[in-house]
């Protein structure tokens, strides 16, 4: 059975930028359209359907945050990727809150998009295929979700620890290395605090739920990495952040009691 | 005109006590003299009025008694005319009979003369002298209207000649030598010779109503006292004033005094002594009673003198009474003495009334006088000592009010005068501070909008790059030419994104949001977090923590960075080990509370000092110089400042402050949980 193409569309009002997307996600298994303005990204979805749309956050006109708004409202199993700036990454987080799927921040390796675009089609087509979940740890119910993304857990005050949600972890099949962000550094909201680098080479970013200071790493996972999968609530965290606008940042993220009734 | 303005000017600028005193006692002076005068007048007046009353009173009772005497003589004759007996010698002419009769009568009524005549008028009996006789009577004019048939009575002047026919010694009785008198009218005789009589006469009638002749008798008056001691006892009863007789009375012939009980300075009766002109004027001459004070021998006396005349209405002779004027004198000077003393009196104690009124009121006003002079002369701790609760108590109280108000507001200036040099160097000490951190500030804001506006211009472009690098190097083999260089233009590429990326961070200072913070607490909490690592293995930490600090109002999380920094400097400023000092304290002048870090490291060279806070500012390989500069604007967003005190080689300080607002002591949150 001939496997159907997936569908995707890139979205930016740089042509060269837009160009240059297509370039590195450019596969026998895709077909790629752009388009250039938010109307014109409407205008050919309601022509086409397509699987997946990669769009700039900041577009003169209809935003990546409108056209995502849109689409999604019609069509819920769409897959939106936001491609942001530096400084609208708050943005992008908040647009995970409402349904995109993921983001990446400018400038990216195609590498980096390719990794992202395949684990969305993939656990696209696992849910879709997949009823029955052999293996689903469960969420515990004082964590707050960024979705699909990570989670944390308050320890004390301003003090959190970060770990990744199964659900992100659920495409990726073997996690050769984790690369995590180092002791003392600062961090965003938003920003990539670790790397999970799978079997095929993929990179897969994980983004701070909290910004705040990196205080302490876990050490386990270099050695043991599949710590992360396995127990990813628990033993599999990641960092902890000393954070430093935790109010502010908790408006982003979603209650863990809200995400598993979902 | 000009010369009484002066004079009243000089007045007006007399003391005030003069002044009040002066006018004062002039009302009183005036007052009392006034008084004096008008009494003294008044009184004197009626003084004098009653004694001349009294004297003219008691010269009607002299006359009383005078003609009373004449009335007697009358009576005698009368009596004596109607005798049959004696009608009856007269006819016979029988001498030895009438001798026997009128001898009798003369002795039995002290008379000087009782003599007969015919109807001729020829004396036919004399029985004071009774060899003579025959002489002619009929020239005497009480003969003469006896012979007329009248009873009649009067004063009579008897010249020397008749005196001697009826005795020689009426004669030698009334012969009197004047005595030399200042005050008397010239008279052209230094003597008198003549008699003044007191005489009546009345003619015999017999029974077929024939003048059969006349009967006559008469009293002397010259040299005898009957009369005038007669008035005397009668009127003033003899009463004596210091050994003087009060009263006087004398009987003139002419102005020459013959009966009198005026006694001269040897204690004698002053007969021969005469009257004064102005009296011989107005009582001899013009025959008008006169009354007033005159001086009679030796003294002042109330007098009052009236004509004596015969029987034809000549004026003869004056009856005079007198009083001493010394008892009315003295009782005039008695009466002014007491009238003045009294005066003096009152004024003597309304002046010391005065002087003790004057006295409250001047004693506070030179008082005042002395503290305006002691506060002029710059000693405002003069105070005015008024006890009185009147109006000179009250201006005393304001003055003294006056006074510390002053003296307060002196101390103020002058200790405004001593601080304003200190805050005028504090406040150009601010000045530059906030003017350098304005600078510092407007470094950080306009470098942070540059940043933004660069990040998001050149990402997308860095985007395009790296994707096709990436791509390139995809479709190139690791061995095959140019592999190399893609590699590094995707890594300079990198980390140009690198570069953006910490200048966004830099740019992207949100405001603080502040909550009740323990300085202390948080310094802790940073310190506990970074103790474990290996950068503080070597290194002894000392804290000397004020933990009466209260707490202030802090954006916990944006503090905690900044120790952060300040603390990972220190300890990379000790790599090969070393103390650190972290001391906190509470700064009352400055109301600040000063967290100090004090290490022992390497220390800034001083040409670092001034950069430290720039901007991508690093003395270390590895970081973007970025940590101060972040920390410098977290302490800016507090209103607070952070100084660098260094000591290359010895060590560095960096202090924080942080203001503690004034009215937020007290703690109503905190959000610090321990």
């Amino acid at each position: 059975m001939s496997k159907i193409k997936t569908k995707i569309l890139v979205v930016d009002d740089e042509i060269n930028v837009g160009k240059s997307i297509r370039q590195a996600i450019l596969s026998g298994d895709y077909k790629i359209d752009t388009a250039l303005s938010g109307e014109e990204a409407l205008t050919k979805d309601k022509k086409e359907r397509y699987d997946v749309i990669i769009t700039d956050l900041m577009m003169p006109g209809i935003s990546g945050l409108d056209l995502l708004k849109t689409i999604r409202q019609e069509r819920p199993e769409v897959i939106v990727i936001l491609v942001t700036g530096y400084p609208t990454i708050k943005t992008a987080v908040q647009a995970i809150k409402i349904g995109a799927f993921d983001y990446i921040a400018k400038p990216f390796t195609p590498n980096e998009l390719r990794s992202l675009l395949q684990r969305s089609i993939k656990l696209a087509g696992s849910s879709k295929d997949e009823k029955e979940e052999a293996f689903r740890p469960e969420m515990p119910s004082d964590l707050f979700i960024m979705k699909g993304h990570t989670w944390i857990r308050k320890e004390r005050e301003s003090l959190v620890t970060v770990g990744v949600v199964f659900d992100f972890l659920k495409p990726i099949e073997q996690i050769s290395e984790i690369e995590i962000i180092d002791e003392n550094k600062n961090i965003y909201q938003g920003e990539v605090c670790a790397r999970i680098i799978d079997g095929d080479n993929n990179i897969h970013r994980i983004w701070a739920p909290v910004t705040g200071r990196v205080v302490r790493v876990n050490e386990n996972l270099k050695d043991k990495t599949f710590l992360l999968k396995k127990d990813p609530y628990k033993k599999g965290w990641l960092i902890r952040i000393e954070s430093t606008n935790l109010k502010e940042d908790l408006k982003n993220l979603s209650d863990s009691l809200e995400e598993r009734s979902n | 005109m000009e010369a009484k303005i002066k004079t009243f000017h000089k007045f007006l600028n007399l003391p005030l006590r003069a002044k009040l005193i002066l006018s004062f006692s002039t009302v009183i002076l005036f007052g009392g003299l006034l008084t004096l005068i008008l009494g003294t007048k008044l009184e004197h007046k009626t003084i004098f009025d009653l004694a001349q009353a009294k004297v003219r009173h008691d010269l009607a009772s002299a006359w009383m008694v005078y003609n009373d005497k004449l009335n007697h003589l009358k009576d005698i004759v009368r009596l004596n005319s109607t005798q049959e007996f004696l009608q009856h010698a007269l006819k016979q002419n029988n001498h030895v009979l009438l001798q026997r009769h009128l001898d009798r009568v003369r002795i039995n009524f002290g008379l000087d003369i009782l003599t007969l005549t015919d109807t001729e008028g020829r004396v036919v009996f004399r029985s004071a002298q009774p060899e003579i006789w025959g002489d002619d009577q009929s020239g005497n004019p009480l003969v003469i209207k006896a012979l007329a048939g009248n009873i009649v009575s009067g004063t009579q002047i008897v010249s020397r000649q008749e005196l001697l026919k009826e005795s020689q010694r009426l004669a030698e009785q009334s012969y009197l030598k004047f005595i030399p008198t200042p005050k008397a009218s010239l008279r052209d005789k230094d003597y008198e010779e003549n008699g003044m009589m007191l005489q009546a006469a009345a003619p015999l009638i017999d029974n077929s109503a024939q003048i059969l002749g006349v009967i006559y008798t008469g009293i002397l008056l010259n040299r005898n006292p009957e009369i005038v001691d007669r008035v005397k006892d009668v009127v003033f009863r003899g009463e004596k004033y210091k050994g003087r007789e009060i009263g006087t009375v004398t009987i003139f012939q002419h102005d020459l005094r013959i009966s009198t009980n005026v006694k001269d300075t040897s204690g004698h009766r002053s007969i021969g002594t005469r009257v004064s002109k102005e009296v011989h004027q107005a009582v001899l001459q013009e025959g008008k009673p006169w009354t007033n004070r005159a001086f009679v021998v030796n003294d002042w006396n109330i007098t009052a003198y009236e004509a004596i005349k015969d029987i034809s209405g000549k004026i003869i002779g004056i009856l005079y009474v007198g009083m001493l004027e010394k008892p009315y004198i003295d009782l005039r000077n008695r009466v002014m003495l007491t009238f003045a003393s009294m005066a003096l009196l009152t004024v003597i104690i309304l002046l010391i009334i005065l002087f003790f009124i004057t006295s409250t009121i001047i004693q506070p006003l030179k008082k005042m006088v002395l503290a305006t002079t002691k506060i002029a002369q710059g000693d405002l701790d003069h105070r005015v000592d008024v006890t009185l609760e009147d109006e000179t108590g009250k201006l005393a109280q304001s003055f003294n009010q006056m006074t510390k108000n002053l003296k307060s507001a002196n101390e103020k200036l002058v200790h405004w005068g001593k601080t304003l040099e200190k805050r005028v160097e504090e406040r150009t000490q601010e000045l530059r501070e906030m003017q350098d951190s304005m600078i510092q500030s407007e470094k950080l804001a306009s470098l942070g909008k540059m940043a933004a506006s660069i990040a998001h211009e050149i990402n997308n472009p860095l985007t395009s790059i790296l994707i096709n690098t990436h791509l390139m190097l995809e479709k190139t083999e690791k061995k095959r030419e140019g592999y190399e260089n893609l590699s590094l233009i995707a890594e300079e590429t990198s980390r140009c994104s690198e570069i953006i990326r910490d200048m966004l961070d830099f740019s992207r200072q949100s405001p603080p949001q502040k909550v009740y913070t323990d300085v202390n607490d948080t310094l802790i909490r940073t310190l506990q977090i970074l103790e474990n690592q290996a950068t503080f293995q070597n290194i002894r930490i000392e804290k000397k923590l004020d933990n009466t600090l209260s707490p202030i109002e802090l954006d916990q999380n944006k503090i905690k960075q900044v120790f952060w920094n300040l603390l990972l400097n220190a300890s990379e400023a000790m790599l090969e080990g070393g103390t650190l000092i972290l001391s906190s304290r509470y700064s009352p002048d400055k109301k600040n509370i000063e967290i100090d870090f004090s290490d022992t490291g390497i220390g800034i060279a001083k040409e670092h000092i001034n950069k430290l806070f720039d901007p991508f500012f690093s003395t270390k390989t590895s970081g973007t110089g970025l940590g101060l500069a972040v920390s410098y604007g977290i302490i800016n967003q507090h209103q607070g400042k952070i100084t660098v005190v260094s000591d290359p080689g010895q060590g560095t300080t960096v202090t924080v402050s942080l203001p503690v607002p004034e009215k937020k002591q007290s703690v109503k949150e905190t959000t610090c949980q321990k």
